[in-house]
C-alpha cells in the first residue's frame, strides 16, 4: 500500500540547513495498523506530512498505491488526498462556527461529485461515532474528546484507504484516550489502514506494528503480540 | 468543487463578523448611494427646468433691451438702455415670415392699494397679443382687448399672489385699486403659474395695456423687452436672425457694431441647462469612481484581515482535498458576495433617499435602469478586481505552515 524508499528531508533556513528525515526506508501493507513512534524534534510530524502528500521530500521515493507521488502536481495531490487519505490531527483542525455535521461534510465539498446521499452518510458517521444526538453543535459547544470524534467521522466522509492520525490524542483526558483509540481499533477491524504517530508507548501498544523514528532515521522495529 | 454548497459555507463564515463586514462595506454603500441621488437629483431639475420652459412658451424668443449679462444665475440688464420702442415690435412681424407673434413690454416695481392693504408688485405693460405668446390663461373675468389698449384705458389683470396679497378671499374684479396714484380696474385674475426657472414668483404681478403703462403710469416712451413667438419651434434659428436684422436696421447699428439689444433663445436656454446637467453628470461619475475605488480597496483590505484569520481554515481546506483553484473560487466568491451585497444595499438606500428628496423638491422621482444596471455591474467588477489578490494569496499558502498557524 505505501512504499517509502530512503526519504530525506531538510529544510532551508537562512543560511543553516536542517536535515530532519535522513533515509527512512518503510512500508505499510494493506489493512495494517503501525504506529511511528519517536520523542519530539525526531521528524515525525514531517514523516506525517510527507506521508500525507502535504510537503514534498527532498529526495527518496514515495510510492501510495503503486502510483509515484513525485508524478503528480498539486491539483493531483489535493483529489488524492480527498479520495485516499482521511486526516487526524492532533488539534482536531476543525472549522470554527460551523457545525459538525457542515465539518464531517467537508471533505465532499471537494470531492469529484457531491453525493446525494452526503447528508445521510455524515450523519451515520456522526452517530457511528456516539455524536449523533449533537450533529448541529459547533465546536465550542463540544469537549475535546468530542472533537476528535467529529475530526474521525470527517476523515472517514470520503471512505478513504488510509487513516493518517497524528498524536490524536495529545491533547485528551484519559477517559477521551481510550474512546479514541477503541474508534482506531474498530476502523482497524473494519479493514482500514491506521498510520498512528505518537510519542506515547501506551498509545503505541494500539498497533500491531511500531516503527521507531529517532535522529531523522528508523532504529527499530516491533511487531506487537 | 460543489460551488454552492461552497458559497453557503462562505456565507456563514461572513455572517459571523456581521459589524466588521458591514463596516467593511460603507465605502461601496456610500459611493452607490450617492450616484443613485445624484442622478435622480439631475433627472428632476432638468425635468423641472423642461415643464418650466414648456409652460413659458417653448417657441418663445425673449428681446431684451441692452446687453444682458447672466448674474448670479440671473439675467440682469447691465445698464438702463432706451432705444427698445414699441413700433420695433411691430417691424419684427412685417419684416419676417418665420413669426406668430411680437409682443412688447415694459415693467416697472410700483405699490398697489385697494382699502386699506397694499404691496408691491411686478407691472406688465404689454399688448392682448401676450395672452397667446406667454400661454396665459385667466381664472377669472376677462383679459383687455386691443381697443382698451388703444384707448389706453385703466383696466387691470392680476396675479394669483397680487390678489392673495391685497383681496384675501374676496372676488377683485370690478374693483377699484391704485397702482402708484392712478386708480385702475379690475377686470380678470390670471390662472396660477407657479415659479419661474430662477424661482421668481411669476403670480406677483399685474398686467396692463401698454399704451396704459407707458404714458399714465410709467411715462416712459421706450420699452425693455419684446416677446417674439416664432411659427414652430424648427424655426426658432431663422425667427431669431430676423429678429436681429430688423432690430439692428430699426436701430441703425452699423456692421461690426455690437447689438444693443439681446435675444434669448428658449431652446439654447434649455441647451445651456442640458450641457450644466451633463457636467453634473460628469462630476457625479468621478466622484462615483472614486467612492467605488475606496469602496474597493476596502473589501480588499477586509479580505486581506479574513485570509489572515483564516489561515488555519485555509490549511484545514487544502488538507481534505481542496485545490488552489478551490480556495481561489471560494474566497472571489466571498469577495464578490461583500460587493453586490454592498451594492445592493447601495441601491436601496440611495432610491430611498432619492424619493424622498423627490418628495420634498416636488419634481417626479426618475432614475434610469441604465444607471442601477451599471452601478450594480461595477460593483461586480469591483468585488472581482479587488478580490483577485487576496483570493490568489490564500490559494498560494503553503499546507503545512497553514495547518500549524495559531
Amino acid at each position: 500500500m505505501i512504499e517509502l524508499k530512503n526519504i530525506t528531508k531538510s529544510f532551508q533556513n537562512g543560511t543553516i540547513k536542517t536535515d530532519v528525515l535522513k533515509d527512512v526506508t518503510f512500508g505499510v501493507q494493506r489493512g495494517e495498523f503501525v504506529a511511528i513512534m519517536g520523542s519530539s524534534g525526531n521528524g515525525k510530524t514531517t514523516l506525517m506530512n510527507i506521508l500525507g502528500c502535504m510537503l514534498k521530500m527532498s529526495g527518496g521515493s514515495y510510492a501510495l498505491d503503486g502510483v509515484d507521488i513525485e508524478t503528480l502536481d498539486d491539483d493531483q495531490l489535493s483529489d488524492l488526498r480527498n479520495k485516499k487519505i482521511g486526516f487526524v490531527f492532533q488539534s482536531f483542525n476543525l472549522l470554527d462556527g460551523t457545525s459538525a455535521l457542515d465539518n464531517v461534510l467537508l471533505p465532499l465539498v471537494y470531492a469529484e461529485e457531491y453525493p446525494d446521499d452526503a447528508r445521510e452518510r455524515a450523519t451515520q458517521l456522526l452517530e457511528s461515532v456516539g455524536l449523533g444526538d449533537r450533529i448541529h453543535y459547533k465546536p465550542g459547544e463540544l469537549s475535546g474528546g468530542q472533537h476528535q470524534r467529529v475530526a474521525i467521522a470527517r476523515a472517514l466522509v470520503n471512505d478513504p484507504a488510509i487513516i493518517l492520525a497524528d498524536e490524536p490524542t495529545g491533547n485528551l483526558d484519559s477517559e477521551s484516550v481510550r474512546e479514541i483509540m477503541d474508534i482506531l481499533k474498530r476502523l482497524h477491524k473494519q479493514g482500514k489502514t491506521i498510520i498512528l504517530i505518537t510519542h506515547d508507548i501506551n498509545i503505541a501498544r494500539y498497533a500491531g506494528r511500531t516503527v521507531f523514528l529517532r535522529d531523522g532515521k528508523i532504529y527499530n522495529e516491533e511487531v506487537s503480540k | 468543487m460543489n460551488i454552492t454548497k461552497n458559497i453557503i459555507i462562505s456565507q456563514k463564515i461572513l455572517l459571523v463578523h456581521k459589524v466588521r463586514t458591514v463596516l467593511s462595506l460603507s465605502g461601496i454603500i456610500i459611493g452607490i448611494c450617492a450616484v443613485m441621488i445624484m442622478v435622480s437629483i439631475g433627472k428632476g431639475t432638468e425635468a423641472k427646468i423642461i415643464s418650466q420652459i414648456t409652460k413659458m412658451g417653448s417657441n418663445v424668443l425673449v428681446v431684451n433691451a441692452g446687453q444682458v449679462k447672466i448674474i448670479a444665475g440671473r439675467a440682469r440688464q447691465t445698464k438702463s438702455v432706451t432705444t427698445l420702442e414699441p413700433r420695433d415690435a411691430l417691424s419684427i412681424i412685417a419684416n419676417s415670415s418665420n413669426i406668430n407673434y411680437a409682443v412688447p413690454a415694459q415693467n416697472k416695481k410700483l405699490q398697489v392699494k385697494y382699502g386699506n392693504l397694499n404691496t408691491t408688485t411686478n407691472i406688465v405693460g404689454t399688448t392682448a397679443d401676450i395672452l397667446k405668446v406667454r400661454n396665459y390663461a385667466l381664472s377669472k373675468g376677462k383679459f383687455f382687448d386691443a381697443d382698451e389698449d388703444k384707448g389706453s384705458r385703466r383696466v387691470a389683470v392680476l396675479g394669483q399672489t397680487v390678489v392673495e396679497n391685497i383681496f384675501g378671499q374676496e372676488n377683485p374684479v370690478g374693483e377699484m385699486i391704485r397702482i402708484g396714484r392712478v386708480p385702475f380696474e379690475v377686470i380678470g385674475v390670471l390662472a396660477p403659474k407657479g415659479l419661474d426657472m430662477n424661482g421668481a414668483d411669476q403670480d406677483d404681478q399685474i398686467v396692463i395695456p401698454l399704451k396704459t403703462a407707458l404714458r399714465r403710469l410709467f411715462n416712459l416712451t421706450y420699452i425693455n423687452a419684446i416677446y417674439v413667438q416664432a411659427t414652430d419651434i424648427t424655426s426658432m434659428g431663422r425667427a431669431e436672425s430676423e429678429t436681429r436684422t430688423v432690430l439692428r436696421e430699426a436701430h441703425h447699428i452699423r456692421t461690426g457694431k455690437p447689438d444693443d439689444f439681446t435675444v434669448q433663445n428658449q431652446v439654447s436656454v434649455l441647451e445651456a441647462q442640458r450641457e450644466s446637467s451633463r457636467t453634473f453628470t460628469l462630476l457625479i461619475s468621478a466622484i462615483a469612481a472614486v467612492s467605488l475605488l475606496v469602496g474597493g480597496i476596502g473589501i480588499m483590505a477586509i479580505m486581506l484581515i479574513s485570509i489572515k484569520e483564516r489561515i488555519k481554515e485555509i490549511g484545514i481546506r487544502r488538507a481534505v482535498g481542496a485545490k488552489k483553484s478551490d480556495i481561489l473560487i471560494q474566497f472571489l466568491a466571498e469577495s464578490l458576495l461583500l460587493s453586490i451585497g454592498g451594492g445592493i444595499i447601495g441601491i436601496i438606500l440611495g432610491i430611498t433617499i432619492a424619493v424622498i428628496i423627490a418628495i420634498f423638491a416636488n419634481w417626479p422621482f426618475s432614475l434610469s435602469l441604465n444607471v442601477v444596471a451599471i452601478s450594480f455591474l461595477s460593483t461586480i467588477i469591483m468585488g472581482i478586481l479587488f478580490g483577485v489578490y487576496p483570493a490568489q494569496k490564500a490559494a498560494q499558502l503553503d499546507i503545512v505552515k497553514a495547518l500549524q498557524f495559531e
